[in-house]
């Protein structure tokens, strides 16, 4: 279990994490969301003990990282760029990494045969792909069988297999009721990967929550509704925090009611429907539509269409 | 990456102590950690397993063993030509046929360099490759990886001038014999400077460490390690007064003489002296690098 207090990372004049609080549960996968300088590597490291918290603090299995008396056996991680000396041998990196715990050579061989990196294990880590780097970085990160596994986005630089690979792997991780915590800015790797979310934007928690509830909750209810009486329909409908969107002549796209509601009215007033389907945001949208709100601070989004793409950048 | 499947077979038979996940948790009885000893080990692995380490330790091997090979032909030289001169041949008789003496040590200048250098590559390359980060994760009180470096160079640095002198002794003595001057390689002066030799190019590469450390940077560690030996002595001698002149003698690279010196000579450090001089040089950045090493972020 991750416990995070408040933690706050400031350099200069940029707050980079601002009073964040989250915990991580044990036997789940969490994923970290959030867009690039979102600041999810940052909080990572001070998990870490690499950065020290400007204030706050942050604890695994209740003790702060560098107070554990066996750190690898403890806490795995993965940090985004190699952490890897690039003139040495895959093998020899794990192997001194191994010594400091003293991690007996078979395990060495057993993160090397789990991450298939057997054929280049003695090949100098300079001529590794990304992924193959990628491999390396999770294979040191399981080298003490650790309870807890923090990985900064695994997937960055796999091909679809060694993608599907990281999924299973946490999923199956977690299974064994490991702490899991991995951080992504792909919203559709984490939909698939993750069973809670926290969402990072500008060094804030946005939202903290099983990922069904991020893909239903706080997006607001959307349907697809066919008429032939559109303009009467929308007029009737129209209220505070709805929004309508003629998408076809006979086709609108209603935001802010639910699709029982949308029936009721249509009944109450004669209106005849002939499809109403309730629309299931993606995680896409919801993201978006989460940062959205941290990037113009709450602003409603009156559209009713999904969030424009430039949100969350940056 | 043909072989990169990880079926859960694989899963299963690599983690075969972890289906209680609830016995964990606590930091008892997990396994081993870090000590001190281990990190010992790690870091000495991870200095004999870089190509470039090993090149820059065979380098120094062959410039001792050559500037020794060189010197003793040299001396051999101009041994020969001033025994025509007979002023010149009484005087060297005088000095008591010690004129060979420094031969095994005569490369220790560039020893110096190539180890210093190693020294801050050591430190700076965790820095700049990203090394750091799986170091300090293993290590997360940082001071115990850092003192295991430090020994490792020391250790390393001492061994590799100590077997070097003396093989470059070794491979003087025959180019010695053909103009029939003498080396004792046994002789207490001849120990004394080896070894001092060698403590002090030790004390440049644990200097070199420190600033690498400190600086974290290798052009910007190797760059510092020049001025403070080769650049500093000679501004010092350019500017004229003996302030510069005082200060000179407190350089690192000038306690070796005194150090080594068969008769106190006036005007230098006293042996106690240079040697504490020395120490200092090591001292205070090391102290200063694990300052540093303990409060900034990786």
């Amino acid at each position: 279990m991750i416990e995070a207090k408040g933690l706050t990372k400031i350099y200069g004049d940029k707050t980079a994490v601002d009073a964040v609080s989250f915990t991580v549960e044990a036997g789940r996968v969490t994923g970290f969301l959030g867009p690039n300088g979102a600041g999810k590597s940052t909080t990572m490291r001070m998990i870490m003990g690499l950065d020290r918290p400007t204030s706050g603090s942050v604890t695994v299995n209740g003790v702060p990282f560098a107070k554990h008396v066996a750190p690898l056996r403890e806490i795995g991680s993965l940090l985004d760029a190699k952490a890897v000396h690039t003139g040495r041998t895959a093998y020899n990196h794990l192997l001194a990494m191994a010594a400091t715990h003293s991690i007996p050579r078979k395990r060495v061989n057993e993160v090397i045969e789990m991450t298939g990196l057997s054929d280049v294990a003695k090949k100098k880590v300079k001529g590794f792909s990304l992924g193959m780097g990628q491999r390396l970085g999770i294979a040191a990160a399981l080298l003490g069988d650790p309870q807890t596994v923090i990985l900064d986005e695994p997937v960055n630089g796999l091909d679809p297999e060694g993608v599907v690979w990281v999924r299973n792997l946490a999923k199956y991780l977690a299974a064994e009721g490991r702490t899991v915590f991995l951080s992504s800015h792909l919203m559709s790797e984490m939909a698939v990967t993750a069973d809670h979310l926290i969402v990072i934007g500008r060094g804030r928690i946005i939202a903290d929550a099983p990922i069904q509830q991020i893909i239903n909750g706080k997006g607001q209810s959307r349907a697809r509704v066919r008429t032939d009486q559109p303009e009467h329909l929308m007029n009737i409908l129209a209220g505070d925090g709805v929004s309508i969107q003629v998408q076809e002549p006979e086709l609108l796209e209603v935001t802010g009611l639910d699709p029982r509601r949308i029936a009721r009215i249509a009944l109450e007033n004669r209106v005849m429907i002939y499809e109403l389907t309730p629309l299931q945001a993606s995680l896409e949208e919801a993201y978006m539509e989460l940062t959205k709100d941290e990037v113009e601070y709450h602003s409603l989004i009156t559209s009713g269409a999904p969030a424009p793409v430039q949100a969350g950048g940056n | 990456m043909s072989t990169s499947n990880l079926n859960t077979s694989t899963l299963n038979s690599s983690t075969p102590n972890s289906s209680t996940p609830s016995r964990r948790g606590t930091a008892a009885g997990i396994g081993p950690g870090p000590s001190f000893f281990r990190v010992l080990n790690s870091e000495f692995i991870k200095f004999r397993t870089l190509t470039s380490t090993l090149i820059l330790l065979a380098c120094t091997l062959l410039v001792m063993v050559g500037f020794g090979a060189l010197t003793g032909w040299g001396t051999g030289a101009f041994a020969e030509e001033a025994m025509r001169d007979p002023e010149a041949a009484a005087a060297m008789a005088a000095q008591g046929g010690d004129l060979a003496i420094t031969v095994p040590t005569s490369g220790i200048a560039f020893a110096q360099l190539i180890l210093g250098s190693l020294g801050v590559l050591l430190m700076s390359s965790e820095f700049t490759t990203g090394m750091a980060r799986s170091t300090f994760a293993a290590v997360p009180k940082r001071l115990p990886a850092f003192a295991a470096k430090l020994i490792v160079v020391l250790v390393a640095s001492f061994l590799l001038t100590a077997v070097s002198s003396f093989l470059a002794g070794l491979v003087a003595l025959p180019i010695l014999d053909s103009y029939d001057l003498k080396l004792d390689l046994a002789s207490s002066q001849s120990v004394k400077l080896l070894l001092v030799s060698s403590i002090y190019v030790a004390a440049v590469a644990a200097i070199g460490l420190a600033l690498g450390s400190i600086i974290r940077n290798s052009a910007g560690g190797i760059m510092s390690l020049v001025g403070l030996f080769f650049v500093a002595p000679i501004a010092l001698e350019i500017i004229q007064g003996d302030v510069a002149k005082e200060i000179r003698k407190y350089l690192p690279g000038n306690t070796v003489s005194p150090m080594t010196a068969v008769n106190h000579e006036p005007g230098t450090l006293e042996v106690w002296q240079a040697a504490l001089v020395l120490g200092a040089w090591v001292v205070v950045p090391v102290v200063l690098a694990v300052l540093l090493l303990k409060k900034r972020d990786v």
